[in-house]
């Protein structure tokens, strides 16, 4: 069921992506409602899908690569769609459809590690440690992509070249939106992830903190992004630096959530957490 | 008799270049002065704005049209041969077709914009305190406002027109996102800012400053606005609060220093400053462009704003052109026919001279002291005359039309020749 529900999404994401990179084309306000609306529909297809695997599997499909990607990928559609009800970026939909589309496809092919189902991953807590650490993860990949986007309308301002491109980049003061509003909610998302996260290992592991290396790369993000927060909020840092830090941050969040899990040892790697259950020191 | 006109714009020179051609506003009226003293020149005008500088003289014949070039090109603290390049000369027909095309808004930056007929119509001013503006330019600059108007109501160019403040709008709106309750200051209160101002304001803009040289303008400028008047002095300390700076000032040199928006960006924690300098000179240091969160447009660089209404407006454009063409042709016509208004008016007068000369000496020798008879040998005499020389009269009017310049000259010389009349003034 969940692997239907998976290829349709996809398949929508796709849809509503190329419906909204029409839209950047020929700039009919039709295709852009008609491309989110699509999206809407894929989302609701990956919630159910998301849904599925976790009756099926007993416990939130968080167990490996595969199936993180795939909530990486739901959490950043979440977060596109929902910031999007606010701010109206015309271009969000041309950007996060594909994205996520490309995520949801890398995580297709990705092989199928069947998770040991662990009264462990049972846990409200853990729940709320994995889901809020996911929304984070998607609103702070919006504050990346606000970023982004606001370079390149920096530079088509500053090289004087307004050509199409210009045209359809959303301003700058609803960039810096984009990358605030993005970047107070992650931040406090991540930071609950990673509250629940210590509570959780204090009542299972014994201890609040244990060095472990994806706690150390979550550790240096989060400290990344406090510091992004206070430049922005206490220095005034919105312009280029803010988005050249905020692109730097991604950076690292990008290691936290693939390197840290792939290349080192410890019972957060997605190799050890198949076999998870507080065997692991 | 010849018009010549020599000129350089937004399409033939960069900002550099039309900054030093530019003489200040107070100094036009001596520039006309020194240039219709100049060998040859009968009539001069001088229409500067910040996307152009035409020089338009009315010459003698023989004399060397390279008068005017020297003339634009002196004393502007740079040698002619690096101004020169960017230089077009038109002459007679083309001149006066040029003049028509600027006049209309055609060769503008924003085809179709409406300041340049003012920009005109002061320059006109300027030539007529002078001085400097005669029978031929007074003819034709009216002409010329006449087709501007023309083009204006016959053509739907002004409908599609985007004024330079509009394209500053819709920039401030990239980078604002929307203009609603924003301040914006303009710098020099000059028709331009004044215009700027009701766009803003008329875009949800919702505090208005105005600093200005005088204060009594800045404050004439800021009432219907609801702005706050201000000195040029009080610009570093409320420079922070503003968003959206439009600098228009006829000074020589910046009036807002890279120090001065450096401070201001600390006061306005990254929030962005949008300068819009309309003024040339420039008022704005170059250097602020370069500023994280600032962000500066001169003239030269809202052209690229505007571009994209170019397709529409080019229909409205070729229908304008046709106005202008036809309205060449009649203003060259009039031209033709003031040539020979000297030949007919010395014609006249020495018909005259002859007439009354040997009417006076028969009165004398007849001993006629009889009013009645008089007035009768008068009434003949003035009938004779007349129809003598209404012949020839008819000739030179006619020579003057449908005829190449060359054989028109020959025909009047020729006139001229058969009379025995000199080549007088000509007013």
């Amino acid at each position: 069921m969940s692997t239907v529900l998976h290829w349709a999404t996809l398949i929508a994401y796709v849809a509503g992506g190329l419906v909204s990179i029409a839209y950047l084309g020929k700039q009919r306000a039709g295709l852009y409602r008609m491309g989110l609306a699509v999206l809407w529909v894929g989302f609701g297809l990956h919630s159910a899908a998301l849904a599925a695997a976790w009756a099926q599997d007993g416990m939130l499909p968080a167990a490996n690569l595969r199936q993180s990607l795939d909530l990486f990928s739901w959490a950043i559609m979440g977060a596109a769609l929902v910031v999007n009800l606010r701010l109206d970026l015309k271009i969000m939909g041309a950007v996060a459809g594909p994205l996520c589309a490309l995520m949801l496809l890398a995580a297709s092919v990705l092989p199928k590690v069947q998770g040991v189902t662990s009264p462990a991953f049972k846990s409200l807590w853990i729940v709320a440690h994995v889901l809020a650490i996911m929304a984070g993860y998607g609103l702070l990949a919006l504050t990346f992509l606000g970023g982004v986007l606001y370079l390149l309308q920096d530079h088509a301002l500053r090289a004087k070249k307004l050509g199409p491109v210009f045209q359809r980049l959303p301003s700058l003061g609803r960039l810096d939106s984009l990358s605030h509003t993005s970047l107070v909610a992650g931040f406090l998302l991540m930071t609950i992830g990673l509250i629940t996260g210590a509570v959780y290992a204090q009542m299972t592991l014994g201890s609040y903190w244990r060095w472990d290396p994806k706690e150390v790369w979550a550790l240096i993000t989060w400290l990344l992004y406090a510091a992004l927060l206070h430049t922005r909020l206490v220095q005034g840092w919105r312009g280029r630096r803010g988005a050249w830090l905020a692109l730097a941050a991604f950076a690292v969040l990008v290691f936290t959530f693939l390197g840290a899990g792939l290349l080192f040892p410890g019972y957060h790697s997605f190799a050890s957490l198949a076999g998870f259950g507080g065997a692991t020191p | 008799m010849k018009l010549v006109l020599v000129g350089l714009s937004h399409k033939t020179a960069p900002l550099a270049v039309r900054e030093c051609l530019a003489p200040p506003p107070e100094a036009v009226g001596g520039e006309l002065e020194r240039c219709a003293a100049l060998p040859g020149v009968r009539e001069a005008f001088l229409v500067s704005t910040c996307n152009r500088v035409e020089a338009l003289a009315v010459l003698d014949d023989q004399a060397d049209p390279g008068v005017v070039t020297g003339w634009l090109a002196a004393d502007r603290g740079v040698g002619p041969d690096q101004i020169e390049p960017h230089l077009y000369a038109h002459q007679d027909l083309d001149a006066v077709r040029h003049l028509y095309r600027v006049a209309s808004s055609l060769d503008s930056l924003v085809v179709g914009e409406p300041q340049i007929l003012g920009q005109i119509k002061e320059a006109y001013r300027a030539a007529t305190e002078a001085g400097t503006s005669r029978a031929v330019l007074n003819r034709l600059l009216h002409k010329t406002f006449q087709v501007a108007k023309r083009v204006r109501s016959e053509t739907n160019i002004g409908g599609a027109a985007v004024s330079i403040s509009f394209a500053a709008v819709e920039l401030a709106k990239k980078i604002f996102d929307s203009l609603e309750g924003l301040t914006a200051m303009v710098v020099g209160a000059g028709e331009m800012a004044e215009l700027a101002l009701e766009h803003l304001v008329g875009q949800g803009v919702s505090r208005v400053l105005v600093a200005n040289r005088t204060l009594d303008r800045a404050v004439e400028l800021a009432r219907p606005f609801g702005g706050e008047a201000l000195e040029l002095g009080e610009l570093p300390r409320v420079l922070g609060s503003v968003d959206i700076v439009i600098t228009s000032t006829g000074a020589m040199l910046p009036v807002i220093s890279l120090e001065m928006a450096r401070q201001a960006l600390k006061k306005r924690r990254g929030r962005p400053l949008f300068f819009i300098d309309i003024a040339v000179p420039r008022d704005v240091a170059q250097e602020v462009g370069e500023l994280d969160g600032c962000y500066l447009y001169d003239i030269d660089d809202l052209s690229s704003v505007v571009e994209a209404g170019k397709a529409s407006r080019a229909e409205a454009a070729e229908e304008a052109e046709r106005i202008v063409a036809e309205e060449v042709v009649k203003f060259m016509a009039w031209l033709k026919g003031l040539e020979a208004v000297p030949t007919i008016s010395a014609l006249s007068v020495k018909a005259e001279h002859i007439r009354t000369a040997e009417l006076n000496r028969t009165l004398k020798d007849l001993g006629i002291s009889d009013p009645e008879q008089a007035a009768a040998l008068d009434r003949l005499t003035q009938a004779l005359v007349k129809k003598l020389i209404h012949d020839p009269i008819m000739f030179v009017k006619h020579a003057s039309h449908d005829k190449s310049d060359d054989t028109r000259r020959e025909q009047l010389a020729l006139v001229r020749r058969i009379f025995n009349i000199e080549e007088n003034g000509q007013d």
